[in-house]
């Protein structure tokens, strides 16, 4: 996440195509290998063919396709789970709160530190984490972040973020899509790539899941994944491939690429991702483009159709 | 700053919001005891900096600021002429922000007069080479939603009611513009130049009349980018820019009384300053 709010950020985000619900990994679907009568298309706006045989689980690419949705799917559900511990801990902390009868304050969420910091230690994929009050949760604070990140030289800081709408442009932070995509799906959700201008400053992903208490909506646990260490964990996978790949989210957004002509950060107009996403786990063509989702996750790989 | 939303702040002092971070980040060689006296009073200036709040001690701020004390005691002199730091000897002592009686207005008139034409020329190229470029990006690059950030600004700058938040709403505009542009090299570019101009911005932001053009001007990049027409954007983008800084040009040739002396030469390479006496604009 970035420097501060008061935006939504100009993220493509997307919520997480996962039935059932916050934090749970999607079943393990094959992904390329359904029969055409298995899904009847998405009847979307974008013409797409339903099911082909000819590229189906005997296609000779069928391995490499199967290998990155994989890499992808699991990549991300790492990151997941961070993001769902901290939810999990958060859920308990404010319990205990509640059961003392008294009101949640900032300073309850240091309790957050020992697990957001040996999160940070054990995945160096994820660049920072933590749980980000709903305003008005806290009694003493409008809002607040208490978020990790490792700095550039590896160390581990809290980010202080001034959240006074009288010094800040900032301090409003219920406009990013990390924050509104959970709140309004109940679900965990992929935000991004976009630039990350409150918390980091970098250009990356921000996996998210809401908090809830007693069914209420009390805030969301998130993590940052920066771009150049998704690329870095994709690409291999990536470039297995037959032919130049991209992944790109449900608003046409590449999140890694290995086609020159379309690299991360553009956008790829035309086919509704979203619908992709949205529909049965199965190869999809639309306007010369084969379009595989990761399963589980919000992003689908497009290459070339052949 | 205090209502910062956050726990006691870790093993940080409490406060370090991200402006004030900014505020604090090394500054190149070049120019460093001008730099560090704008970069505190901005930081003054813009509420960052509270006053009556004691500074880091001179090693702490030196390494903070990436100069050597003895720069940060020359900038500390200057910021001491103006009167926006007081020094205390002794048991308790330390440098302490201090806001002056006199209007906001005229001690950034102050500040600005801390700038010759030319660096501000060069400022303005610098933004509008940044800002356009971030449109022309952004135009290519846009999607449904992502300009979602840029009309609540612009909404938010036509309805506010101080220079100084029209100020910090303007810089937020051009952060957002790189971010749409998908570029966080651009972004972090747009966050320091709002560091060197997020506090005189206010001062053309106060004519009513300007910020009408203002927004409309900001109103029109963003149906640019919306349309994908790369190049109007940029144009559109680079205009606003200029358009603010020729005002802050003349608003700089009207302010009187602080004819610029020769700036030292030292300025312009990486050595230390020599101590200067009186420093430009500070007698």
């Amino acid at each position: 996440m970035a420097r501060s709010t008061g935006l939504a950020g100009p993220a493509g985000a997307t919520t997480d195509t996962t039935r059932g619900g916050n934090g749970t990994a999607g079943p393990a679907r094959a992904v390329v290998a359904q029969t055409p009568a298995a899904h009847p298309g998405t009847g979307k706006a974008v013409p797409m063919t339903a099911g082909h045989a000819h590229d189906g689980a005997a296609a000779p690419d069928a391995g490499p396709v199967a290998e990155v949705v994989r890499r992808v799917r699991d990549t991300l559900e790492q990151v997941f789970t961070a993001v769902a511990e901290t939810g999990a801990d958060t859920s308990a902390l404010l319990a205990d709160v509640s059961e003392a009868d008294r009101a949640p304050v900032a300073a309850d969420l240091a309790a957050l530190r020992p697990g957001l910091r040996a999160r940070l230690a054990a995945l160096p994929l994820v660049s920072g984490v933590g749980f980000v009050a709903a305003p008005g949760l806290l009694a003493d604070v409008p809002g607040c972040l208490e978020w990790w990140q490792r700095g550039p030289g590896g160390a581990v800081r809290p980010l202080l973020l001034d959240l006074d709408p009288e010094h800040s442009a900032y301090s409003d932070y219920t406009h990013w899509d990390w924050y509104t995509l959970p709140r309004e799906t109940g679900r965990r959700a992929v935000a991004g790539p976009y630039v990350d201008y409150l918390c980091s400053d970098e250009y990356g992903l921000t996996l998210s899941a809401p908090v809830a208490l007693a069914g209420r909506f009390v805030g969301v646990a998130a993590a940052d994944v920066y771009l150049r260490h998704f690329e870095t964990a994709v690409l291999p996978a990536l470039l297995r491939l037959p032919v130049p790949a991209r992944l790109v989210n449900a608003r046409g957004r590449v999140a890694a690429s290995t086609d020159p002509a379309h690299l991360a950060g553009s956008l790829t107009k035309g086919p509704d991702f979203a619908a992709v996403l949205d529909g049965p786990q199965a190869e999809h063509h639309a306007g010369g483009l084969r379009l595989v989702p990761c399963g589980g996750v919000p992003l689908v790989l497009v290459t070339a159709a052949r | 700053m205090r209502p910062n939303g956050r726990p006691d702040g870790g093993d940080r002092a409490p406060g370090a919001g991200t402006a004030r971070k900014a505020a604090f980040t090394p500054v190149d060689t070049r120019a460093r005891v001008d730099t560090v006296v704008r970069r505190i009073a901005d930081a003054i200036e813009l509420g960052l900096l509270a006053d009556g709040e004691q500074l880091p001690g001179e090693t702490e701020l030196a390494g903070q600021l990436g100069v050597s004390t003895v720069t940060l005691r020359e900038a500390l002199m200057a910021l001491r002429q103006q009167g926006l730091v007081t020094t205390r000897r002794g048991r308790g002592g330390g440098s302490f922000v201090t806001l002056p009686d006199s209007p906001p207005e005229d001690r950034l008139r102050a500040r600005l007069a801390d700038w010759s034409t030319e660096e501000l020329r060069d400022l303005g190229d610098h933004w509008a080479a940044v800002s356009g470029t971030a449109a022309l990006l952004a135009a290519r690059r846009t999607q449904p939603g992502d300009l979602r950030p840029l009309t609540r600004t612009v909404d938010e700058l036509t309805a506010a009611t101080d220079p100084a938040t029209r100020g910090r709403l303007y810089g937020r505009f051009h952060v957002e513009l790189a971010a749409a542009a998908q570029s966080a090299r651009l972004t972090r570019e747009e966050i320091a130049l709002q560091t060197d101009l997020g506090a005189l911005l206010c001062l053309v932001l106060d004519d009513p009349s300007h910020l009408a053009v203002l927004s409309d001007r900001h109103r029109a990049v963003i149906s640019a980018v919306q349309d994908e027409a790369d190049e109007r954007a940029r144009t559109l983008a680079e205009t606003c820019v200029r358009e603010s800084v020729e005002r802050l040009i003349a608003l700089r040739l009207a302010t009187p009384g602080r004819a610029a002396e020769p700036r030292s030469e030292e300025d312009t390479h990486g050595q230390e300053h020599r101590a200067r006496g009186a420093r430009r604009g500070h007698h």
